[in-house]
């Protein structure tokens, strides 16, 4: 039984061409590229967004996205957007941040000096509190520094998901029995809440990487985690976003990509260093005037 | 409280709204490098700023600045824009050889109706780079154009790069201009294998 306040999504016959108007759309907006060889996921989303709206037929459902009736462009945007994550995904990254960054970044810094690090996108938080649960469980001197943990993405669904902490199976299923205990309270049927203290460690903001003005309100970070994003993007977007981020980090400040994305591929603006634990990139310390 | 201190300050300052392009023009020629990036990374998408961009990329020796200007034409990514960056295919710097071709990929469809032009062209070095535009063309469209290549050219290392192409996105509509191909390179020692491979690999994955 579908519950009465949700629409059902009714066939309405989309043509080849609107899907590519709405895919252009959304490719301005958010960088993520969808070709034909996405119809179904498409499809099934553009039906949703059609029957939410009470819209009667594709044209209809444009004018009110054109309009941003209704904030209907952040709900186009919530509904595109693959939202898959859990905590210590890929935690070798993880492990390369203690092991080797931090030391790395404390030679240019003093005790009491900030370390901001950036977890963009941080979809629904599962990234930036398992970087805070990793510093807390595995970093001596994450007292003596003002670690600000910044996490940001373009769902707003999903970030408000983030700031409530509320957890279930399979986003745990990385982390010990002990862990879970310690960072998480039960609530029921299997679900946790994150630790109040872990949740103010965090500050959950919006942000569109590959949209440059909104990019100038981040500065200064240290250490960006930008993982499992720039595969949604084409290669314009891509660039964009490395660009984007090359502004918002510290110079010798260090990136982190997915494993399946390189920035070699991307952008020259990044050297690359390799570290047993993974391979990371990092913004040149020097600037590069007529090199 | 949280675990983790956290600054006081805040790190999250107000959006900027979009601003006109005139600055951003003028800034493209600034004598400090920091604004000129600023400028191009502004101008992206903004089409009426290709003929700046243009000059800009022309005189500019910063390499950082240049993937700017690079990334801005890539997202106007319209004639005028691949136009501009037609003629870095020729340079003698290799760096900027390999910076336009890898923005003109990012264009497939406005690269397109300059591709056969490209693939004719007297210089070998040229043809030898526009066979890397295929790579992110349609199949069909890609096999036709570096068949008809493949039909004429009389220089082993173009059609080894067009080979290697074929191979990732051939169709088997090359088939037969394939096997020609290895039979009137006979003599060259590395030809006639690669095709053979690349014959191999259409065959293999198209039904
Ligand atoms: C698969 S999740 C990755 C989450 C996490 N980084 C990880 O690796 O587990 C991808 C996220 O990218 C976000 N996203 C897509 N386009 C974006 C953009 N232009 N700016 C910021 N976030 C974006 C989506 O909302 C989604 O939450």
């Amino acid at each position: 039984m579908v519950p009465p306040d949700v629409p059902v999504a009714r066939a309405v016959l989309i043509a080849q061409d609107d899907v590519r108007r709405l895919c252009e759309f959304l490719y301005r907006r958010t960088g993520m590229s969808f070709d034909d060889s996405k119809r179904y996921f498409i499809d099934r989303r553009l039906a949703e967004r059609i029957a939410a709206t009470g819209s009667g037929s594709f044209q209809s459902y444009f004018a009110t996205l054109r309009a941003d009736a209704g904030h209907e462009i952040e709900h186009l945007v919530n509904a595109f957007t693959v939202n898959e994550t859990y905590f210590y995904r890929e935690d070798h990254q993880l492990r390369c941040m203690t092991s080797h960054l931090l030391s790395d970044l404390l030679r240019r810094k003093r005790t009491g000096d900030s370390i901001r690090i950036w977890s963009i996108p941080c979809s629904t938080g599962e990234e930036p509190y398992s970087i805070a649960m990793w510093l807390m469980e595995n970093w001596s001197e994450v007292d003596n520094y003002n670690i600000e943990i910044v996490a940001s993405d373009i769902d707003t669904r999903a970030l408000k998901a983030a700031a409530e902490g509320i957890y279930g199976a399979r986003a745990l299923m990385r982390l010990s029995r002990d862990m879970i205990e310690r960072y998480f309270e039960r609530i029921d049927d299997g679900r946790v809440r994150i630790d109040p203290g872990l949740r103010d460690s965090v500050q959950f903001t919006q942000a569109n990487l590959v949209d440059g003005p909104d990019m100038t309100r981040y500065r200064d970070f240290d250490i960006v985690f930008c993982r499992n994003v720039l595969i949604y993007f084409d290669d314009t977007s891509r660039r964009v976003a490395a660009e984007n981020l090359y502004d918002c980090m510290r110079p010798g400040g260090y990136i982190c990509l997915g494993h399946s994305e390189t920035m070699s591929r991307i952008s020259p603006l990044f050297s690359v260093c390799r570290y047993p634990e993974a391979i990371v990139y990092q913004r040149p310390e020097a600037t590069d005037d007529g090199s | 409280m949280p675990f983790i201190k956290r600054g006081a300050s805040t790190p999250v300052t107000e959006s900027k709204p979009g601003e006109a392009t005139a600055p951003h023009i003028a800034a493209l020629s600034s004598p400090d490098a920091e604004m000129r990036w600023g400028a191009a990374r502004a101008l992206g998408g903004v089409a009426a700023a290709v003929p700046v961009l243009a000059a800009a990329l022309d005189g500019e020796q910063n390499p950082r600045v240049r993937e700017a200007i690079m990334t801005a034409l890539m997202r106007i990514g319209d004639e005028a824009s691949v136009r501009t960056l037609l003629p870095y295919l020729r340079s003698q710097d290799a760096r900027q050889r390999s910076a336009a071709i890898e923005t003109l990929q990012a264009l497939p469809g406005a690269v397109e109706p300059f591709v056969a032009a490209l693939l004719g062209d007297a210089d070998t070095d040229v043809r030898l780079l526009a066979t890397e535009l295929a790579r992110n063309m349609p199949p069909k469209h890609a096999t036709l154009v570096l068949c008809d290549l493949l039909k004429k050219e009389s220089h082993p290392n173009v059609c080894a790069a067009a080979v290697e192409v074929l191979a990732e996105v051939g169709t088997r509509d090359a088939l037969p201009t394939l096997k020609a191909c290895a039979e009137r390179f006979a003599n060259v020692p590395f030809l006639p294998f690669a095709i053979e491979a690349t014959i191999a690999r259409i065959s293999s994955t198209e039904s």
